[in-house]
């Protein structure tokens, strides 16, 4: 029998103290080199950074790891999970992706999110720069409005994942490859009750960033923010608003790509995310 | 008004009538995939194209009835109103960024769901795929 080719993307587990509580945690790696922790979307995991994680051109530079937040994908909820009700705050966030960070033992890595990743990389930058090389928000803003009301997300009588990859599925490009649209849509269907909508607590509820963006110093530590021109929800113009108030901050509209660059339109999203991590390696040989 | 007078809006909204109306329902019923898709689907939706309004009649799926204008006294469960540039720009093959999707239309203000949205928010994905029916090819 023939045998087919294995991808380098392994997979493993650890259990992180995440202010206070103990979460066992799925995370994945590939590649060797200055460390790239990414976050994906709300309510998917890390099947959004695979093809990134099969690009040589990207693993024979960077160490790209990627993990699941508590609640999702592969890890669990943290112990009595159902007691309660799933909302991510801001502070859960960054406390969150920091020690993850810490517990891999990563040294200040370049961090990259997308969507409510893509915000939290702001409030990073605002409060915790120093301990990233460079970071880089996808599909960000420090604010936008919404066109639906998340308590659909979460009912008894509407099925959460089909309403899930519903709701976001006019945020991909109608132009990007329809195979790799039907897989983020796949991973939309299988989050767990509540979860994207828990997500969306942060985004819509606790995450309005507007005039308090003041402590970010892009000297420190460079900022990239690439936002596709199919994005409805945080649209090119809410990153380019962003961007003019923080000073050295670097912008750039993405063509032919919606909310999910990575995982939606890897090919296209290639050609704006390797002028950025070649100015991070640049970067680093200077240093 | 007699037929010489039309304006160029009700030239739109006629244009965009005839393309909705060569897409649906036949494009829905002739898809048994399609139909199974929306199996749970069993209510009436005011659709409106610009100052057009359709009834459309779902059943377990299919579309029992679709027809331009509404009856006297007539009910129905939900409705779907978009203006007529919103149709238009929803049907271009590929659509312009910000107008390629009713969520993206109703962000603009250009669309609006009302009524007992329930079945139309459970069925979601299958009322997206149809009212995107009208657009040649597309990435369906």
């Amino acid at each position: 029998m023939k045998k087919t080719a294995v991808e380098p993307i392994v997979g493993r587990y650890t259990t992180v103290s995440i202010m206070g509580e103990d979460c066992r945690i799925y995370f994945e790696e590939a590649g060797q080199g200055i460390p790239f922790l990414c976050v994906p979307t709300a309510g998917s995991d890390t099947r959004q950074f695979r093809h990134m994680m099969c690009d040589e051109d990207i693993t024979k530079k960077f160490r790209v790891i990627t993990f699941d937040m508590p609640w999702h994908g592969k890890s669990y909820p943290p112990v009595g999970w159902e007691k309660r009700e799933y909302k991510l705050s801001g502070e859960l966030f960054m406390q969150t992706i920091r020690s993850v960070s810490a517990a891999l033992g990563l040294d200040r890595p370049v961090f990259m999110g997308c969507s409510i990743g893509g915000r939290i990389t702001l409030q990073l930058a605002n409060f915790y720069g120093k301990e990233f090389r460079a970071l880089i928000g996808l599909e960000a803003a420090d604010y936008q409005t919404t066109w639906y009301d998340r308590k659909w997300l979460h009912r008894s009588d509407v099925h959460g994942g089909e309403v899930s990859a519903a709701i976001v599925s006019g945020l991909l490009s109608p132009t990007s490859p329809e195979v790799h649209r039907q897989e983020t849509l796949w991973q939309y269907m299988q989050s767990g009750p509540g979860v994207f909508g828990g997500d969306l607590y942060y985004y819509h509820v606790d995450s309005d960033l507007r005039g308090k963006l003041g402590g970010i110093n892009t000297k420190t530590c460079p900022l990239y923010l690439l936002t596709g021109e199919y994005d409805y929800s945080c649209r090119p113009e809410d990153t380019l608003r962003t961007a003019k108030s923080i000073p050295g901050a670097k912008a750039k509209v993405m063509k032919g790509i919606g909310h999910f660059p990575m995982s939606e339109n890897p090919a296209q999203f290639k050609k704006y995310i390797m002028p950025v991590l070649n100015d991070i390696v640049k970067r680093e040989k200077k240093s | 008004m007699s037929g010489a007078s039309k304006t160029s809006m009700e030239r739109l909204e006629e244009k965009l009538c005839t393309r909705f109306e060569q897409a649906v329902p036949k494009r829905v019923n002739s898809d048994s995939h399609f139909v199974w898709r929306g199996r749970n689907l069993t209510a009436d939706c005011l659709l409106q194209i610009g100052s057009v309004q359709y009834l459309i009649r779902f059943e377990q799926g299919a579309i029992k009835e679709c027809r331009r204008g509404l009856p006297l006294m007539c009910s129905w469960d939900f409705a779907v109103r978009g203006s007529a540039r919103a149709w238009e720009e929803l049907w271009q093959d590929p659509p312009k960024a910000g107008w390629h999707d009713i969520g993206a239309l109703i962000k603009r203000g250009e669309m609006t769901m009302e009524g007992k949205l329930h079945p139309l928010i459970a069925n979601l994905q299958y009322f997206k795929d149809m009212m995107e029916l009208p657009r040649k090819g597309g990435s369906k």
